[in-house]
């Protein structure tokens, strides 16, 4: 097995690779840049920025395993979807609770005047559905609901990815690239994945699926 | 024991550079008879609108109340889109070469003295230059005080002579497009701002050639800045070119870009939000730190007993 897929097996280098974003998140709380003038605001933005990022990488992950089954890599990256999904949901949360405190006003009247707005009700949609699938990802929760109903929920994941864009693209006054960078491929997986999922469930006449599988 | 906490914008003594040094700074690198060399391998000494140094203080715009953000974040923490869209870019972008001295601005339109002047000579015509200190508000709902060195705008109008019909000046922004550094399209060039010209002729309307007696960085909208301190900092054209009196009012480029978010007057309102954001709070740069409290934003930015006057009768929440 080559060395790439073999360490991306271990569970060690997933938490070293989640983990490690958060340092360069908080940094600007403890070593500001004159430029961090707004410290905690960079440090808000950084968080929000690696929120997308890894919603979107465990996305990518069952289209790169339909794509490539035999490839190494993809085999290894879905043994720890539950585990980046969770950690796009630690980020979010975490965004959350620096944009909290820098609302806060000794009390939350900022907060609540501006959570009414699209952009940041948007922004809240996109959190809510990460909680429901951190909080049903046991695999308790999957024998209680169902397969298939646990599946169907989960797939709301991609409803919490469009939402991280618009929320993304809304976040500046002029329309960022970087949610084009962020998103794009994700989309352009999306589509092969249905394209070739499409092209194998018509097999050919006179096979069975069984066959086929 | 009394322990003394000094707060994050202070500097100490040994951080500031000496008066001499500084004074002796252009005289030293011009008896080097390498002036043009030392200023190609040091582009960050590379400042603008010499004229008029030192300054002197204006007691009537020092309000002991206000603690001035410091040096550092001041000229760190910027919006110049022509040098990059995030706040860290335009120091680095707008100090690789890009030359603010000299400077010609040209001031022209519905005048009986339409001129083309160089901008030392322009604050020199002006009788040099004075420090205010003002707040600073921008539309982000983060502020800060600036120290600012510069002279009145209605001086300036004085010396043009707007005719009868001139109702509105606007300010264009430096066109950045080649210019080194330049980050790239972001807004439609030349940047442009205006204000009515009973606006543009009050006490408080001023251009700004220095930041804390110094002359004002490249990333700070060298040479020549406009500063209106009660409304948000998006008024402020910078690198200012061109001074036009017109009869009409003009689309501001943020008015063009986006027309529900940012309007024409653009003052400083904490009871009309911005569609994204709330206006009625503030986060006051260096102030307690990264967990700093935010302040409540004051009518017309602190200053409505100056200026409230001038939009008497006015819907503010329809002219935003």
């Amino acid at each position: 097995m080559p060395l790439l897929a073999k360490l991306l097996r271990s569970k060690i280098t997933i938490w070293v690779l989640l983990v490690l974003p958060a340092i360069w998140a908080l940094k600007p709380l403890f070593a500001p840049e004159p430029s961090d003038a707004d410290p905690l605001k960079s440090t808000l933005l950084h968080l929000g920025l690696i929120a997308c990022i890894v919603l979107v990488t465990v996305l990518t992950f069952t289209p790169l395993r339909v794509l490539w089954p035999k490839w190494g890599v993809a085999q290894a990256l879905n043994r720890h979807r539950r585990l980046v999904g969770v950690g796009a949901f630690a980020y979010a949360l975490l965004h959350f609770t620096a944009h909290l405190l820098h609302v806060y006003d000794g009390g939350f009247v900022t907060f609540w005047k501006e959570i009414q707005k699209p952009f940041q009700l948007i922004g809240l949609g996109a959190l809510l559905i990460l909680f429901v699938l951190t909080i049903t990802s046991l695999h308790a929760a999957i024998r209680w609901m169902g397969g298939k109903a646990w599946k169907n929920l989960h797939r709301l994941a991609y409803v919490a990815a469009a939402l991280a864009a618009w929320h993304q693209a809304d976040a500046r006054k002029i329309f960022p690239l970087q949610v084009v960078w962020i998103f794009g491929p994700l989309a352009v997986l999306e589509i092969a994945r249905i394209w070739k999922q499409r092209v194998t469930a018509s097999p050919p006449r006179g096979t069975t699926p069984a066959q086929t599988s | 024991m009394l322990i003394r906490t000094p707060p994050s914008w202070e500097l100490p003594e040994s951080a500031a550079t000496p008066e001499s040094v500084y004074l002796n700074r252009r005289a030293l690198l011009k008896s080097l008879g390498c002036g043009a060399a030392a200023l190609a391998l040091a582009p960050h000494v590379l400042r603008a609108t010499t004229a008029g140094f030192p300054t002197r203080v204006n007691p009537d715009y020092r309000d002991p109340a206000l603690t001035p953000t410091s040096y550092e974040h001041i000229t760190s923490y910027i919006n110049f889109y022509e040098f990059g869209t995030d706040k860290a870019s335009p120091k680095t972008n707008a100090n690789k070469g890009w030359k603010t001295e000299p400077w010609t601005v040209e001031i022209t339109g519905l005048i009986n003295n339409p001129l083309k002047i160089d901008a030392n000579d322009l604050v020199a015509k002006m009788g040099g230059a004075e420090q205010r200190v003002y707040r600073l508000r921008c539309v982000e709902a983060w502020s800060m005080v600036v120290p600012w060195d510069g002279f009145p705008l209605a001086k300036l109008i004085k010396l043009a002579d707007p005719k009868p019909e001139a109702k509105f000046v606007t300010f264009s922004t430096f066109n950045p497009v080649g210019a080194p550094g330049y980050a790239g399209p972001a807004l439609d060039w030349p940047y442009l701002e205006g204000l009515r010209l009973d606006e543009a002729m009050h006490d408080l309307s001023f251009i700004a050639t220095g930041i804390y007696g110094k002359p004002i960085p490249n990333q700070n909208g060298a040479p020549l800045r406009l500063v209106v301190p009660w409304k948000y900092g998006f008024k402020y054209g910078k690198s200012i070119v061109k001074i036009d009196f017109v009869a009409k009012q003009p689309v501001n480029t943020w008015q063009a870009m986006q027309a529900r978010e940012y309007g024409f007057y653009a003052n400083v309102n904490p009871n009309v939000d911005h569609p994204r954001w709330t206006q009625a709070s503030e986060r006051v740069i260096g102030a307690g730190g990264a967990f700093g409290l935010r302040q409540k934003t004051l009518m017309f930015n602190g200053y409505e007993a100056q200026v409230a006057g001038l939009y008497k009768g006015m819907d503010l929440r329809r002219n935003y």
